[in-house]
């Protein structure tokens, strides 16, 4: 039954492989439809898409739920503020602090807090049915390692100066002409270190959501036999909540080491 | 017997998976056997160690998308 209707979603009688595969790609890709299986779907405006949805959703989500655990601050903090406030000390007194020093530190605390529970919001929200992960889109991520960059070149240029900005590309201790093929690399780092940052968050939130599809995919190849692969497909579930978390820490943490490498070329 | 189609980006993928494998379980041996030796340095090194592993999975996944592509 499942099969036929995938198929007849799909419009035309294909080979069950490649059926499989539209419905893997289905499930990750971007469009301009939103699926609520097995209801019906909605579809979007041109300026819109699903994951674009997904992005301001979670935005909207997380103010919301942020709005209402602040709203009564006593001295004892309760419920979601407990969680809320483990991560942001968290983030301060592990990553912030440590990486950018204690002034910088606690100054660039609320970005990256901005930049944790924002991430870890939309890869939650892409684990719920019927909604999409907008962190699985290189698009999403692309933006958020840009305002790692913007922070990486104008908060230093801000902070140091433009001289001291350029002096940090240039490590000292070093013959001369060994900087003429460091500098360039140093500087080239600085584009690579963001760009890894988009595709570790995008690579990492897309195969997890492949891998859980695929092994859904064998049971519409197999029908009852490969039941299984349901067990198997939970636990992958299970794994991806982890690595939603893991992937928003990895995300901040490694924003914090690389504005604290621009901020403090010295060390 | 029904059958995805192959291709060679499927060993690619095979591949890197090989080599971020071999790279994480140093990451994460030499991570434990830290621990063993100083359990007082435990956060520090978990620290440290999920940064190295996130940068030794970064090439993984940029092969992996490679071969994501390369289809």
């Amino acid at each position: 039954m499942i099969q036929s209707s995938v198929v007849a979603a799909s419009g035309q009688a294909q080979d069950i492989g490649s059926v499989v595969q539209a419905f893997i790609m289905h499930h990750v890709s971007d469009s301009h439809r939103w699926t609520w299986f097995p209801i019906g779907y909605q579809d979007l405006p041109a300026f819109l898409t699903v994951h674009g949805v997904m992005v301001i959703l979670s935005a909207v989500v997380l103010v919301a739920m942020l709005a209402m655990a602040c709203r009564r601050v006593g001295s004892v903090p309760s419920g979601v503020l407990n969680l809320v406030e483990f991560f942001v000390e968290l983030i301060r007194d592990e990553m912030a602090v440590p990486f950018l020093g204690e002034e910088d530190g606690r100054r660039l605390t609320p970005l990256l807090c901005s930049l944790f529970f924002f991430i870890l919001m939309m890869n939650l929200l892409g684990l719920f049915p019927c909604f999409y992960a907008a962190t699985a889109n290189i698009n999403v991520t692309g933006a958020l390692a840009l305002v790692t960059l913007a922070v990486m070149i104008f908060g230093a240029i801000f902070r140091n100066g433009l001289g001291g900005f350029v002096k940090g590309f240039v490590p000292h201790g070093i013959p001369w002409p060994v900087l003429i093929i460091v500098v360039p690399i140093e500087v080239a780092g600085l584009f690579i270190k963001a760009m890894a940052l988009a595709i570790r968050l995008f690579a990492n939130e897309l195969a997890g959501h492949i891998v859980i599809f695929s092994l859904l995919g064998i049971m519409l190849m197999y029908g009852a036999a490969a039941f299984p692969m349901f067990v198997m497909a939970l636990a992958i579930y299970l794994l991806e909540v982890f690595v939603a978390f893991l992937q928003a820490y990895i995300f901040t943490l490694l924003t914090a080491l690389f504005i604290g490498q621009r901020y403090h070329p010295a060390h | 017997m029904v059958g995805l189609s192959g291709s060679i980006a499927g060993i690619g993928a095979g591949l890197c998976a090989i080599g971020a494998g071999l790279g994480v379980g140093l990451v994460g041996a030499s991570a434990v056997e830290g621990i063993a030796r100083q359990p007082e340095m435990a956060p520090k090194i978990q620290v440290t160690m999920l940064i190295v592993a996130a940068l030794v999975e970064g090439v993984a996944l940029f092969c992996a998308v490679i071969c994501l592509l390369g289809k």
